[in-house]
């Protein structure tokens, strides 16, 4: 790490102000920005240090029907959360408990990691230059080594975004409240992130200096269940190679709505709504679950080294599918 | 490395230093430094040059120089000479540095020094001493639970706030509790053992 500057604001409005411009990064929990910093990745002048803020933005609580998760709440407490434990919230639970090390999820926050770089190895690394860090003309993974990699919504980087949380919050339409020194807006799950995930674009669609406060998770329909599996090489220390999150309503033995996610697969997370329209007005089982699972990763091209990742996500969307059934 | 003035006119090290000794006065936890120290604009600026912090240390106050930049691995290690915390990957990836922080592990080296002030730390060296050994470091020794011993210190603290917090955790406990240790050796087993052994007795830590 470069020396910086740290910065400790006394309030949202002021963090704000210090973390607008390319000089100033923000740091929560701090485990995938002392990475980034310890890499050289980038050297901010300025940290600014939103951790100070704990006590006003930690809580996870309801709010009427909805559940309100303040940005620096840690992964530990939401993965022990007694209000998650409903089952139509389940898989922010089963995401958070998954992520990482019991260390690093009593660290690490949820707005962190909704908004962490991502893990591709080429992105990660001073010396190698590609187009995402901006230091070289081409993903440098697209003809590498991608084994890792996206095999779906790559355009011109083949990334994938490496959240845990991301998916269960996408399945269960979550939005998230973002504010600067004077304005608050609210963003979808979906729309935190870029429409067109392009190498020379941000990972997600917050403005310099913008602060994520809280995650806004509404009531869901009657009969919801949720859940989120994933695939690792390890089951723990490591990131996802596949993941999904799904929830579904289940009326007198019919699946009557459900919303898809898929993780670790693109730049982005993918919401599947045609495959999910597959469950509608059936019963469980396992032909239905196989022809979603077919469905959601139609037309996915992987790349030279990925192959494996098809066949693997469409085993743990169908893992997910059941999870979220049986509940 | 430099070592210039703060180029921030707001930042007072003695204004930080002063919030420093509130926390050894037994303020109440969070905020000290900032609410010591006058904020000129909504904010405090620590400079790129060293700073004195006080750490609370397995019970004791310790005061440390480090750089805004300093990790709290480096700042027990090298600040407080407590080299039992062991730095290995220094990225989150193995466990080796973990200490507990208010109770709970943390990966030190994945912490800024600064984000420890006002918090209750417990290094290894707060668990028991060579002539009075912890439960949970007595049991290892019995159980054979450490080869080249690398791992030990941050397998020891994991494994005493896995007992803290569960009681007399089950073996699947005890395996999720201790997911975030890499050992080289591969003594995972005779670790497990040596929980199950202390678990249900009365581990303190300082
Ligand atoms: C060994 C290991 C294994 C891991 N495995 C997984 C895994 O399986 N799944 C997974 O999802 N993650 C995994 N992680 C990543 C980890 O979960 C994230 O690094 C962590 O959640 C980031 O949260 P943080 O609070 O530390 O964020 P920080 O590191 O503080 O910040 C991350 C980024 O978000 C920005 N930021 C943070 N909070 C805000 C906010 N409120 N408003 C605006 N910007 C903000 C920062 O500027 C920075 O760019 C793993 C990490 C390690 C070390
Ligand atoms: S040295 Fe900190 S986790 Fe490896
Ligand atoms: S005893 Fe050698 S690394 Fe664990």
């Amino acid at each position: 790490m470069r020396p910086f500057q740290l910065v400790r604001p006394d309030n949202l409005a002021e963090a704000s102000r210090r973390a607008k411009g390319d000089k100033s990064l923000i740091k929560a929990g701090g485990i995938d920005v002392l990475d980034r910093l310890k890499e050289r990745l980038e050297n901010p002048e300025k940290l600014v240090n939103i951790l100070d803020l704990k006590t006003d933005l930690s809580d996870i609580a309801r709010d009427g029907a909805t559940l309100r998760i303040g940005a620096l709440s840690t992964l530990a407490q939401l993965a022990n959360a007694g209000e998650l434990e409903k089952s139509e919230w389940h898989a922010i639970r089963d995401a958070a408990g998954k992520t990482a090390t019991p260390q690093v999820r009593n660290r690490a926050t949820a707005g962190g990691n909704l908004l962490q770089l991502t893990r591709c190895w080429y992105r990660r690394s001073s010396s190698l230059g590609c187009a995402h860090g901006g230091d070289g003309p081409d993903c440098l993974a697209q003809t590498g080594e991608n084994r890792y990699h996206a095999v779906m919504g790559g355009i011109d980087c083949f990334r994938v975004h490496p959240s845990n949380l991301a998916p269960a919050l996408i399945a269960l339409d979550a939005s998230v409240r973002v504010r600067n020194d004077k304005d608050e807006r609210t963003l979808t799950m979906l729309e935190l992130y870029p429409e067109e995930p392009y190498a020379d674009e941000a990972e997600h669609t917050l403005v310099s200096g913008e602060i994520l406060t809280e995650i806004l998770v509404p009531a869901q329909p009657a009969g919801s269940r949720s859940a989120y599996r994933d695939s690792r090489e390890k089951e723990s220390f490591d990131w996802p190679t596949t993941s999904a999150a799904v929830r579904m309503s289940i009326d007198s033995g019919k699946i009557t709505d459900a919303r898809i996610c898929l993780g670790a697969v693109a730049p982005n997370p993918v919401f599947v709504p045609d495959a999910a329209a597959l469950l509608i007005g059936k019963a469980p089982s396992d032909e239905l679950f196989a022809k979603v699972a077919a469905k959601a990763y139609e037309g996915a091209e992987p790349l030279e080294k990925n192959q494996y990742k098809v066949r693997l996500g469409q085993a743990t969307l169908i893992d997910t599918l059941e999870a979220a059934a049986a509940r | 490395m430099t070592n210039k003035p703060p180029s921030r006119p707001e930042f007072s090290r003695r204004a930080f230093l002063k919030g420093a000794s509130a926390v050894a006065a037994g303020s109440a936890v969070g905020h000290e430094i900032a609410a010591a120290t006058q904020p000129e604009s909504g904010a405090t600026v620590f400079g790129t040059e060293l700073h004195t912090i006080e750490l609370t240390v397995n019970g004791k106050p310790k005061q440390v120089k480090v750089e805004t930049r300093t990790t709290l691995l480096d700042a027990l290690r090298e600040g407080a000479d407590l080299t039992g915390t062991k730095k290995v990957c220094d990225r989150g990836a193995c466990g080796g540095c973990t200490v507990m922080l208010d109770g709970e592990t943390v990966n030190s080296c994945m912490t800024l020094a600064f984000d420890a002030v006002g918090s209750k730390i417990t290094t290894i060296e707060g668990l028991g001493t060579p002539d009075n050994l912890h439960p949970m470091q007595k049991a290892f020794v019995e159980c054979d639970a450490l080869q080249c011993g690398f791992c030990t210190p941050g397998m020891i603290v994991s494994a005493t706030a896995c007992v803290q917090k569960r009681g007399k955790p089950s073996l699947d406990q005890i395996k999720a509790d201790m997911s975030g240790n890499i050992c080289r050796c591969g003594t995972y087993t005779r670790v497990f053992e040596a929980i199950q052994k202390v678990g249900g007795q009365k581990v303190e830590g300082r």
